[in-house]
């Protein structure tokens, strides 16, 4: 898997029908129900039907984690941070408001 | 009659069960709210949403609030609700200057990102949002944790081992919880609540380091962790 894809979803997600995974994440999430359900039913064609209430579930958990993430201010564990350095600065993480959560206590670590 | 059983789309029966629970459980008293309390913060919720172009109003919302939060209460839940990339420090302290403790704050923060989770899931299946219960009688427990600490998050939390004390280790099984599992530690219902959620969604926990396993019928992990990732990119979640 292509971890870039994520930010930039015009890339390769090096994964069998990504594009229209990336498309889904999007849609479940965004203002567009016509996109969305256009999507689901690409998907279903894809995949087969019983795929989409698993990608729902998953859209839906880390709409929650991202939630409670950013609501409690968690700072991201040390033994991920490590180590991460490079792909936080391919990816354009360390921009994100959310990073203050853990540079706000790990300053020596956004500057590796 | 089944959560889901009006979705074109198969629902795994142990998500339909935890969704149930979820839904059950917003409708009773938490351990600082009221049911009619939590109901509020979850209408609140699902009224940002749907303003926000997020989500589509149902026809049957269900049971309406009854109790009128006060609106510094209601701008955190509509942050936290529908742009959760701007909820930072500045929104929790707003959230403590309007009169929540630290552990209200954590459940409102619990049920709003339950709610949203539930909401965004019935969006995918394509079905209508699921109308709320009736709030039921009863007393929050207002159970605070002897074994939570102030440490790096907004609120405290209950440590890892070996520092979690009787209830953390019951909590934690006894084995490290990164801080996404911890964090709602403060108020150990909602914890149990995200952890049910979290394993019927995403992956049984002693399964999420293997990177081959997967939960879901019809997915293999990398197509997972693709909408996994995008969502929360498209969140600005750092974690």
């Amino acid at each position: 898997m292509n971890p870039e894809a994520l930010v930039r979803p015009e890339l390769d997600t090096g994964v069998e029908h990504g594009v229209l995974l990336l498309a889904f994440a999007e849609a479940i999430i965004g203002t567009d129900r016509k996109a969305l359900d256009d999507v689901r039913a690409e998907l279903a064609d894809a995949l087969g039907p019983v795929a989409i209430s698993g990608l729902s579930a998953v859209a839906g958990n880390f709409s929650k984690n991202d939630r409670v993430a950013n609501g409690i201010g968690i700072p991201v564990d040390d033994m991920v941070l490590k180590g991460t350095a490079d792909l936080r600065e391919q990816l354009g993480l360390n921009d994100y408001k959310s990073a203050e959560n853990t540079f706000r206590h790990m300053t020596d670590q956004k500057v590796l | 009659m089944s959560l889901y059983s009006d979705s074109d789309y198969p629902v795994r029966d142990d998500l339909v069960v935890a969704h149930d629970a979820q839904f059950e459980r917003f409708a009773r008293a938490g351990t600082w709210g009221t049911a009619a309390q939590r109901l509020a913060v979850i209408v609140e919720a699902r009224r940002a949403g749907i303003d926000a172009g997020l989500l589509e109003a149902p026809d049957d919302g269900g049971a309406e609030a009854s109790v009128e939060l006060p609106e510094a209460v209601r701008d955190v839940i509509r942050t936290l609700a529908a742009s959760p990339k701007d909820f930072d420090l500045s929104t929790y302290e707003a959230a403590r200057a309007a009169g929540l403790s630290d552990p209200e704050f954590a459940e409102l923060v619990a049920i709003v990102s339950f709610v949203v989770n539930l909401d965004v899931c019935a969006r995918g299946i394509g079905v209508p949002l699921r109308p709320f219960r009736d709030p039921q009688p009863g007393n929050p427990s207002r159970a605070l944790p002897d074994e939570a600490v102030p440490d790096l998050a907004f609120v405290p939390t209950i440590p890892n081992v070996p520092d979690c004390g009787p209830l953390g280790t019951e909590l934690y099984g006894g084995h490290f919880k990164p801080w996404i599992m911890r964090a709602l530690s403060l108020v150990p219902d909602e914890y149990r609540a995200h952890v049910e959620l979290e394993q019927a969604q995403y992956n049984p926990l002693p399964k999420v380091p293997e990177v081959a396993y997967c939960h879901h019928d019809g997915l293999t992990r990398p197509q997972v962790e693709i909408v996994a990732g995008r969502v929360s990119a498209l969140n600005d979640c750092f974690y």
